[in-house]
């Protein structure tokens, strides 16, 4: 459903992604790791085609999404972090806009507004400038703009920042509802245990470069210890800090 | 609901408050200045670093040209025996310098207060509110200070260069650091209560309204008491000299302008005591009033500054505005529809929109019934015709350069919903036209119409400059579309900062080229049919129908090339 060959993203001397390798099957529930400023976020850009990749290839639903952007597009939703929307519109007016974008036939969108608007406990404010929503619920109404043309693959970068636990569950819930009517689920995320309760597979990529993926277990292996926690394996492969953030605090401590 | 965040209050001594606000305000300062340099000469942007160079170089020429003006100024008047008033002219001045600051402080308060995040910042800082506050009156009062040297600085060092004084600019630089400060002080404290009225979420469009107000008010001040305005406008006092306007309280000595004045006034003759004694009754007062506001401001702001006003929910019944365009793919209807709503919810952006109305019916109202006569004694016939579509193309020019330019950049950083969605670039910017010409075109139509019924040209001449004035607005606007899509500014939300500079320069060049042309061709075709015998309305048409084929290519190439220049940018 989702691959990448030699993706590569330079900016300048700066390498943001350097030859990324990724295969993600239909149903999956992939989580994407990293530390702050690894190359998630441009990576997933490049994935929904927003960055133009420098080197390398990517498929999205067996399309190339350099190739042919507009058609691996319609097959695709996209939750980006912190997502910027039109202030002056209201939630409905939005997602109509919305819609109309993809190309939803006009019925079908309003009866998928309504339904999506009850979904995410937004209807009673459907009417409402999204310039008074908070964070969280910017974040349902760009996860419900996402979901309208029913897309085939879903990218999310960050999904759960500004939620509230009960609607953290929710969207966790949602999203593997998805992934079960077979629609693949790319999830990028710092709050570990929420990937490794989530995900069927993760991958973790550090400094742009991919340092593991596979399942859990695999991963366990990968670093040589069952029974490790999620949190632990990425310390351990990402290059643990904590001797650093000690000697760092005794220094402002004296 | 804004409540006030969490801050320091000073309980002890508040005038340490207020001291530590020259040291936030300075603080302040240095940041600014930080934050100007690395968006100019720093930014490492060739762009922005030949902007910067452009920019100074036309201030110093602008310096250059004041200081040979007021050398000029100083020989003539050693050579002719004037007796100029200075104390009262000086202090008049200062009064007029008086409504600036009333204009520019109340903006900068409320920004502060309403729109800055940085407010919020600084009162978790570990500083009395009244720091804070005072910080940010001292930061107004040093910016003022710097305007007033920027424009003044070559007048004054030529003055002191030529009456042999070089405390000229030393004792002006003081009252000009000095006397903004009792306005900038008083402004923020009636802000602070101001911003109660303020519905939550509104703080942007009340600042609008009130910069339209202001605008406004300037243009009728101007219009009424600038003499070269006002003689040939409401009315005109026969045998009565064009004189500046006079308002004899403004030296009296129990007003600060009347104190900046004196003080002006007797170093410019030399008399540095008295120069000296003046200035200190105005530090003094400005002294008194900076303790006593900060203190007032801590108070007002610890008591509960707030907006207490609640926003207004909206209706639950919404417009249905999808059959409006029935014509159009949904894509595009979509486009249209959202435009028309961010631009007449967004009362920055509606006033964009509605200002160049306001501002013909303004410029050719008040001149109506002279312009109507003057057109209407041409008869019947082409040229009548066209001359009625000025008011047209008056608004034509400023609605395609507010709507058109900013067509693009209105998305902001929400442009990557249309990037992600499966559409290309150019019916991205096929909808912006679509947007943008739909309304300038009715408008335009709708006053080219007025226009013709006013001044009867015939039916047939009337009616086809009426389809040339629409045909002009549907290219003109697709021009500039195509234009703001080259310099598209995707992180500003501001209407104005949206327009690149460069872009507004060029927009406009292509438009007078456009309409010129249009006008010379259909100069031309009079010409023709006079000079050949050929029938006028034939040569009126070929000419019309040139016209608009040369302003259809030019909004095709146009628009080629907007396209191109979207689809290498990463709008991720």
């Amino acid at each position: 459903m989702l691959s990448t060959r030699l993706l590569t993203k330079r900016y300048g001397s700066l390498t943001a992604v350097e030859e990324l390798d990724l295969e993600v099957g239909g149903g999956e529930l992939f989580g994407f790791l990293g530390p702050n400023g690894a190359g998630k976020t441009t990576t997933i850009k490049m994935l929904v085609g927003l960055l133009r990749p420098t080197s390398g290839s990517a498929r999205v639903a067996g399309i190339d999404i350099r190739a042919e952007p507009e058609k691996a597009k319609a097959r695709i939703g996209y939750v980006p972090d912190a997502a910027t929307l039109y202030d002056k519109l209201s939630a409905r007016e939005f997602l109509e806009f919305s819609g109309d974008l993809y190309h939803v036939e006009r019925r079908l969108r309003d009866r998928r507004i309504d339904a999506l608007l009850k979904l995410f406990d937004l209807h009673e404010r459907a009417n409402d400038f999204l310039s008074g929503y908070s964070r969280g619920m910017r974040q349902k109404v760009s996860l419900a703009a996402a979901l309208l043309h029913d897309p085939q693959v879903l990218f999310l970068d960050e999904p759960t920042v500004g939620l509230d636990p009960q609607s953290a569950r929710q969207m966790k819930d949602i999203l593997q509802d998805l992934c079960k009517e077979g629609k693949t689920v790319f999830v990028s995320t710092h709050i570990l245990e929420i990937a490794e309760r989530m995900c069927t597979r993760l991958a973790i990529i550090n400094r742009g470069r991919l340092v593991a993926m596979g399942s859990l277990q695999e991963l366990r292996h990968m670093v040589g210890q069952d029974g490790q926690s999620l949190e632990q394996i990425f310390l351990e492969l990402t290059g643990s800090r904590e001797d650093d953030v000690s000697a760092v605090l005794r220094g402002l401590e004296s | 609901m804004t409540s006030a965040p969490c801050c320091v209050a000073s309980k002890a001594n508040p005038i340490a408050g207020v001291a530590g606000g020259l040291g936030v305000g300075l603080l302040l300062w240095r940041a600014q200045l930080q934050m100007f340099i690395n968006q100019t000469v720093g930014s490492r942007k060739p762009g922005r670093i030949v902007g910067s160079v452009v920019g100074a170089a036309v201030i110093v020429l602008a310096w250059t040209w004041e200081a040979i003006i007021t050398w000029v100024g100083v020989q003539a008047s050693h050579r002719t025996s004037v007796s100029i008033d200075t104390v009262h002219l000086l202090s008049l001045a200062f009064l007029g310098y008086t409504g600036v600051l009333v204009f520019s402080s109340l903006v900068f308060s409320l920004n502060a207060l309403l729109l800055n995040p940085d407010l919020d910042l600084l009162l978790a800082a570990p500083h009395p509110v009244e720091s804070v506050l005072a910080g940010r009156m001292v930061v107004q009062v040093l910016r003022l200070l710097l305007l007033s040297l920027l424009f003044t600085g070559p007048a004054l060092l030529a003055l002191a260069v030529a009456n042999s004084n070089p405390l000229i600019p030393l004792v002006f630089a003081a009252l000009y650091l000095l006397y903004p400060v009792f306005v900038v002080v008083i402004i923020s404290v009636l802000s602070l209560l101001l911003v109660r009225f303020i519905p939550v979420g509104r703080g942007r469009e009340i600042l609008t309204l009130f910069g339209v107000a202001i605008a406004i008010g300037i243009n009728l001040l101007n219009f009424l008491i600038n003499p070269a305005l006002r003689d040939s406008g409401f009315s005109r006092r026969p045998g009565v000299p064009p004189a500046l306007p006079d308002v004899p309280a403004a030296s009296a000595p129990w007003l600060p302008s009347g104190w900046a004045g004196r003080s002006a006034a007797a170093i410019l003759r030399g008399d540095w005591t008295v120069a000296t004694e003046w200035a200190l009754l105005l530090l003094a007062m400005s002294a008194a009033i900076f303790v006593v506001g900060t203190i007032l401001s801590g108070r007002l702001y610890l008591a509960g500054w707030i907006q207490a006003v609640p926003p207004r929910r909206r209706q639950s019944t919404t417009r249905r505005l999808d059959a409006a365009l029935p014509l159009l793919s949904p894509v595009l209807a979509s486009i249209v529809i959202k435009d028309w709503r961010m631009r007449t919810r967004d009362l920055a952006q509606l006033v964009r929109f509605v200002m160049p109305v306001v501002f013909i019916f303004l410029i050719f109202g008040l001149r109506f019934s002279r312009l109507l006569d003057a057109v209407r004694g041409l008869g019947e016939g082409p040229a009548a015709a066209m001359l009625a579509l000025l008011p047209a193309w008056v608004l034509l020019l400023s609605l395609s350069i507010s709507l058109g330019l900013t067509a693009v950049s209105l998305e902001g950083k929400s442009i990557w919903v249309y990037a992600a969605s499966p559409n290309t670039t150019l019916r991205f910017l096929q909808g912006k036209c679509w947007s943008v010409a739909l309304p300038t075109a009715f408008l335009v139509a709708v006053v080219a119409l007025v226009a013709e019924i006013l001044i009867r040209p015939g039916w047939l001449w009337a009616a086809t400059a009426i389809l040339l004035a629409i045909a002009q607005a549907a290219t003109i606007t697709t021009l500039m579309v195509a234009i703001g899509a080259v310099f598209a500014r995707f992180d500003w939300t501001d209407a104005r900062r949206m327009m690149h500079p460069l872009g507004v320069f060029i927009g406009m060049g292509l438009f007078f080229i456009v309409t010129g042309a249009s006008a010379l061709l259909l100069g031309i075709s009079l010409a023709l049919a006079g000079a050949t015998g050929f029938p006028t309305f034939t040569t009126w048409l070929a000419a019309i129908t040139i016209s608009v084929g040369g302003g259809v290519a030019a909004a095709a190439l146009g628009l080629l090339i907007g396209n191109e220049r979207l689809r290498s940018l990463e709008l991720g």
